[in-house]
């Protein structure tokens, strides 16, 4: 690692220490509104950020996070009665796992809409299958809890958890993996030829996500107190989750982290009182955000800096997200102009 | 089972099938074409139905009128949506891989904007009205008169979409653009002008059915969203880009799942379609059609 890879490491672990300590310092003194909001934003940073640390990187669209967090949701749901808390939380992550590998193995081969429309359809499938089971099982739509633990005790545990997640992020950029990741999303052929393992590094990313989003459903399940499939498995956390990531910039690091923030704060705001209109605003922010700023709030400030560099504005598009492994475009040595422009104009209109 | 109860339920099956059939033409003009898979689909039907609803009880409209006119309210709709969000999407990716992802993440932007622009303006409760009731016998079964419109209008539309795409120079140009865009800008085709075309006639199907389902069923403004996976559904059995293909396959599911709501129970129809969804893409990607 060099002495700047270095540096670039401690800042990320110097802002995620001081975050934390604010965050576990922040029930002290706020209301129990604040604090439930925090809570929300907490969630949203552990969901986006494991979001982001697969499918940022690999470009592998996932929709399924809702159904990763609906199986948490359901685990400790089931077993809370009879088990501890940490171990409650533990298992929905682990069964989250279980379901990414299998999912994994099944669609992981297929690419972009393909994927994402996948992801989709198998959470939906599943949302209608428990609830299916549990009508002609249990006789009942939900479940309720009964055992539940202080506030105050989920609160730490899904800070717990939102910390783990950036710090597992802040790793695996860095390491063997998550140069293999960024690697696949640059080029996954191209990966492949060089000796990556696409198949196995993809279903360990997918699983990693699966275990943050797993966990934070176990976790916050306790806070409903009644759980019913159409509440844990909304396509809608799904959703919310890449919408937050991509607005953020699901290249980076703290763009998730801080969209996140906003995002938790707008809604828990402006939901009660005005819940079509903030879906409407998200709606708009979504588009926008897609059509003109695609990599995110994060990139705002490296566009600024460039300009004000004088250097060539930032390549628009996923491409300058990968910078780890040369994308095809930028290696090609001086390709004449008319043909560079020709050839992005055919693959558009593909 | 009876002749006669069988009868009713296949053509049950096929009325539902011909607006299946109808959204799924729409949305694989877009996405076969464009590449613009569009979650929103659905949400155009809504408003194609909601403006038919609103032009028949406020002012006596009749909706059989209001159908063509909800095909052109939304194709123009069409061309203002592509103007502002596809058009320049397009521009700015920089392979098609990208423009995919990125046009699947506007569409399901505009599917929260227009969903909730609906349930904001209309509110969410069901509203319906009386149109074409009187059932209509036929060969001993019967059926209600509003619900053999909607299966002749749709399977006219569809069939009349066909037609247009293999019999005449417009049509030849989109079957151009599907097969080889490159080739088809080589050899003169409009690319800029056939688009925003083909993308408005999208929409615009989309909001005949709506204006067609509001005849028989009750509508609120979260209707449009079980159609679009339904729509999903029908382009991937009867493959990305075969229009012919998403006329059979509409028809197709529409009586399986008539048949699966028979026999089983009601609430095996959405473990059934996304059963089928999920089968058909890990199974077949290309289609059942397709070699």
């Amino acid at each position: 690692m060099s002495a700047r890879a270095r540096k670039g490491l401690r800042i990320d672990a110097l802002v995620l220490v001081v975050l934390v300590a604010l965050a576990a310092a922040l029930p002290l003194g706020a209301s129990g509104f604040t604090q439930s909001m925090a809570l929300t934003c907490l969630m949203y940073v552990a969901l986006a950020t494991s979001w982001s640390l697969f499918c940022g990187s690999t470009r592998y669209l996932s929709l399924a996070t809702s159904a990763f967090f609906g199986v948490g949701a359901y685990t400790s749901a089931f077993v809370l009665g009879s088990l501890p808390w940490a171990a409650a939380v533990g298992l929905g992550a682990l069964l989250a796992v279980v379901l990414a590998v299998v999912m994994g193995s099944a669609v992981l081969h297929l690419r972009g809409t393909y994927f994402a429309v996948l992801t989709f359809g198998m959470t939906e499938l599943i949302r209608h299958s428990i609830t299916l089971a549990e009508k002609s099982l249990a006789g009942t739509v939900g479940r309720v809890l009964v055992v539940v633990p202080e506030p105050l005790t989920v609160y730490y545990t899904v800070l717990a958890i939102a910390a783990a997640a950036v710090l597992v992020s802040l790793l695996v950029r860095r390491s063997r993996l998550g140069l293999a990741m960024a690697g696949i999303g640059g080029d996954e052929q191209r990966a492949q030829t060089l000796g990556v393992d696409t198949r196995r590094v993809k279903v360990i990313g997918f699983a990693l996500t699966a275990a943050f989003a797993g966990a934070a459903g176990a976790a916050m399940s306790v806070r409903w107190t009644y759980i019913d499939p159409t509440t844990v498995f909304n396509p809608f956390i799904g959703f919310q989750t890449v919408l937050i990531a991509l607005v953020g910039g699901a290249a980076t690091l703290w763009g998730p982290v801080a969209a996140a923030v906003v995002f938790s704060v707008l809604a828990e705001t402006l939901r009660l009182q005005l819940p079509q209109v903030y879906m409407m605003a998200l709606g708009v922010l979504l588009i926008l955000s897609v059509l003109y700023l695609p990599n995110g709030l994060a990139s705002l400030g490296d566009a600024l800096r460039g300009r004000r560099r004088g250097d060539a504005p930032a390549t628009v598009g996923a491409a300058s997200a990968v910078a780890p492994v040369a994308p095809s475009s930028s290696s090609a040595p001086a390709a004449p102009a008319a043909g560079g422009a020709a050839s992005s104009r055919e693959a558009l209109d593909g | 089972m009876s002749a006669t109860a069988w009868f009713e339920l296949l053509a049950s099956g096929l009325i539902t099938g011909g607006v299946y059939a109808l959204v799924a033409l729409g949305l694989n003009l877009q996405y076969g074409l464009m590449r613009i898979l569009n979650i929103a689909h659905g949400e155009f039907l809504m408003l194609g139905a909601f403006v038919t609803w609103l032009a028949h009880t406020r002012y006596g409209i009749s909706p059989l009128a209001m159908a063509p006119l909800a095909f052109v309210v939304m194709m123009l709709v069409g061309f203002a949506v592509h103007r502002l969000c596809f058009a320049r999407l397009a521009r700015i990716s920089p392979n098609v891989d990208v423009f995919e992802a990125r046009g699947l993440m506007v569409a399901f932007g505009l599917m929260f904007l227009v969903q909730n622009f609906a349930s904001l303006v209309w509110g969410g409760d069901l509203r319906g009205y009386d149109y074409l009731t009187e059932p209509v016998r036929m060969g001993g079964a019967q059926f209600a008169a509003n619900k053999l419109v909607l299966l002749a209008v749709a399977l006219a539309a569809s069939i009349a979409l066909i037609v247009l795409l293999r019999r005449t120079l417009l049509g030849k140009g989109v079957r151009a653009l599907m097969q080889s865009p490159v080739g088809a800008l080589l050899v003169g085709i409009d690319t800029a002008r056939l688009h925003p075309l083909m993308f408005g006639i999208g929409l615009g199907l989309s909001g005949l059915a709506g204006s067609l389902l509001s005849m028989t069923y009750a509508i609120s403004p979260s209707i449009g969203e079980p159609y679009t996976v339904t729509a999903l559904i029908v382009i991937t059995l009867g493959g990305f880009g075969s229009m012919t293909g998403s006329l059979l396959a509409g028809l197709a599911l529409g009586v399986v799942e008539a048949l699966g709501m028979h026999f089983g129970s009601p609430s095996i129809k959405p473990l059934l379609s996304y059963g089928i969804f999920i089968a058909v893409l890990l199974w077949k990607p290309h289609g059942l059609f397709r070699s």
